[in-house]
């Protein structure tokens, strides 16, 4: 079985909990604190700012917070899927993709399955590192530093997906540089993949938020990966094109969401499409709203956070 | 000017435990305040509704006139907490754990270092402050817990058991700062199980049990409710026991040549006892008074019947 991008989840898990040197180490070194007296700013701010508007102080504060998390810990977060897609790409795409030849009408194989790499990768790196950074929270209970600041909630949930997304966009052009090695990479409609390389992500780490809270151990978060997310993502035609299976097959397939994103994306790089890009493109936005929206009452309710 | 903390009949319960049963007080402004009271009597579960980490069911709770669910926001930001439990965030170290959560209260970056800096030089801990806080030895740790509520330099100290596990030097050193900042108009609630802590240092205190508030006084008042003890040793060890009529007078006890006079003021009755004393014809050589000790008060409010082992109290 492929070990997937996420199949670092219990690294991270085990180096932040433990609070072992690991990947963490690295981060001490790298900030040599040594800022202390800066001089600072007035002390205007001893009046009562509550962390600024939604997108004030308080919530650059916690996004910076929540991307050097994933920023220092290279070893944990964006190492693990480089080499898992240097074997894609060299197993599926090179040594079987060679057997394959062209799929789709015409499209080198190891070209076609780029797009539903850089889609898988970067939906379980969003899903990955908002889940975790959550559950490790509440774990540790240290989401309480949140918890008891005056951050609106939605400025909280909005730091955490946009850091989340993030971790997941990087890692989607890690993949592209890592397919780079192997072909040229055509970008055929920039704006679609842009687009879909921005909602993907999005709507997963808004996902994420909601498995960091609904989780009671780690395991629950290894799980949501495993038996969720990567059916969906091998049944959603990111190595194989849908006009090879039957009719059946194809149909029930348009109920998986993955083919929506897989295809979208691939929409964007080879210009290559199996379903409207742009209705996919609406309903993903959507989605990502509602759900973002959910995360927004579901920290309101302090569910899985509070008493 | 609306008091610093304000409580009215707050509810809260755990499936069949009321953690929270109509409690209601309210702590002035500048006020160094202890919230006493056996293990579950409700003081975590009430900090916690105060600064967000619990939901209550009924009731009003306010800090500086804001209430704590309607403008979470304006009752947060003037809240600093140092919870009984580690809770600190173990990526990062010290130093940006604290300029981190002083950004979470909208202070800029720059201030939020030289707050951080001057934080941890507070708590005598700065040189540490690129250490990650699992590293810090047990002492420190509770140490850093007080910088990072000082950190957003709070109107509203809460302390949840501040001292739990630290040894007699750093606790004076806690409570030097802690004084300081209290002497400086900021507010202080304390939990603590260290009773003769909370005697010393706080201006009023509320005695709470299963959930309610069952006294609130200073801690001179509440010692004056209790009990003292007045050890009278006379020349010659009487036969038996002789019968005193004074006022205030409980019980008296005899052990050899001393009788253990227990009395609801002890200063108050000495002189009557000493003139019943020479009157029945006992020549009195020594005389000690023992007052009560909040904690004697405390037990005696808040046991239950015999369990007094069972409520933490810790001398």
């Amino acid at each position: 079985m492929a070990p997937g991008p996420d199949g670092h989840s219990g690294a991270d898990a085990a180096g932040g909990t433990a609070g072992t040197p690991g990947g963490v180490r690295a981060g001490a070194r790298a900030t040599d604190g040594g800022t202390a007296t800066d001089g600072g700013t007035a002390r205007d701010t001893t009046g009562h700012a509550t962390g600024g508007g939604l997108l004030g102080v308080g919530f650059r504060s916690l996004l910076k917070r929540e991307i050097l998390r994933f920023v220092r810990r290279p070893r944990n977060t964006f190492v693990p899927p480089a080499i898992t897609n240097v074997l894609y790409f060299a197993v599926f795409g090179v040594i079987l993709g060679g057997r394959v030849g062209t799929i789709a009408g015409g499209i080198d194989y190891l070209l076609f399955i780029l797009p539903g790499l850089v889609v898988l990768g970067a939906i379980s790196n969003a899903f990955e590192n908002a889940s975790f950074s959550i559950f490790h929270g509440r774990w540790n209970e240290y989401i309480h530093e949140t918890l008891t600041s005056p951050l609106s909630y939605a400025s909280m949930v909005l730091a955490y997906i946009l850091a989340a997304a993030l971790r997941g966009i990087i890692v989607g052009l890690i993949i592209v540089g890592i397919g780079l090695l192997f072909t040229s990479v055509p970008i055929e409609r920039p704006l679609f993949l842009a687009a879909f390389m921005l909602v993907v992500p999005l709507l997963f780490a808004s996902l994420g938020v909601i498995g960091g809270l609904v989780a009671e151990d780690f395991d629950d978060l290894t799980v949501m990966n495993q038996f969720i997310l990567r059916p969906l993502v091998f049944f959603g035609a990111v190595f194989y094109s849908l006009e090879i299976l039957d009719p059946l097959y194809r149909t029930l397939s348009l109920l998986n969401p993955m083919v929506y994103m897989v295809n979208g994306v691939r929409y964007g790089f080879l210009g290559y499409q199996e379903v409207d890009p742009l209705a996919s493109l609406a309903v993903l936005s959507g989605l990502t709203a509602v759900v973002a929206l959910v995360d927004v009452w579901l920290f309101r309710r302090g569910y899985g956070l509070i008493d | 000017m609306e008091p610093a903390i304000y409580a009215d009949d707050l509810r809260k319960a755990y499936g069949d435990v009321r953690a929270l049963d109509g409690l209601s007080f309210a702590v002035d402004r500048g006020e160094f305040f202890g919230l006493l009271g056996p293990n579950g009597a409700g003081k975590t579960t009430f900090i916690n509704v105060l600064v967000g980490l619990a939901h209550m069911d009924g009731g009003t709770a306010e800090v500086f006139g804001y209430d704590v669910e309607d403008d979470y926001r304006e009752a947060r930001d003037r809240i600093g907490l140092s919870p009984q439990e580690f809770n600190v965030d173990r990526f990062f170290p010290i130093h940006e754990v604290l300029e981190h959560k002083a950004g979470y209260h909208g202070i800029p970056q720059g201030e939020a270092e030289r707050r951080a800096a001057e934080a941890l030089q507070t708590v005598g801990i700065y040189d540490k402050r690129d250490t990650r806080f699992d590293w810090l030895s047990g002492g420190m740790k509770r140490r850093f817990l007080l910088a990072r509520a000082l950190v957003t330099d709070p109107e509203l100290l809460i302390l949840d058991e501040p001292t739990a596990g630290v040894d007699v030097q750093l606790r004076r050193d806690l409570w030097g700062v802690i004084e300081r900042l209290n002497a400086a108009g900021t507010t202080v609630l304390l939990t603590t199980h260290y009773i003769e802590e909370a005697e010393r240092l706080c201006d009023r205190v509320a005695i709470t049990d299963e959930g309610r508030v069952v006294d609130v006084a200073t801690p001179d008042e509440l010692r004056s409710r209790g009990t003292d003890k007045v050890y009278v040793t006379l020349a010659d060890a009487p036969a038996e026991t002789p019968a005193l009529d004074v006022d205030g007078v409980r019980e008296i006890d005899r052990d050899g040549d001393t009788l253990v006079v227990t009395a609801g003021g002890g200063g108050r009755v000495a002189p009557a006892l000493l003139r019943e004393l020479e009157y029945a014809g006992h020549e009195v050589v020594d005389l000690d008074i023992r007052r009560a000790s909040l904690e004697e008060v405390f037990v005696d409010m808040t046991r239950v019947d015999d369990e007094a082992e069972e409520l933490g109290v810790v001398g």
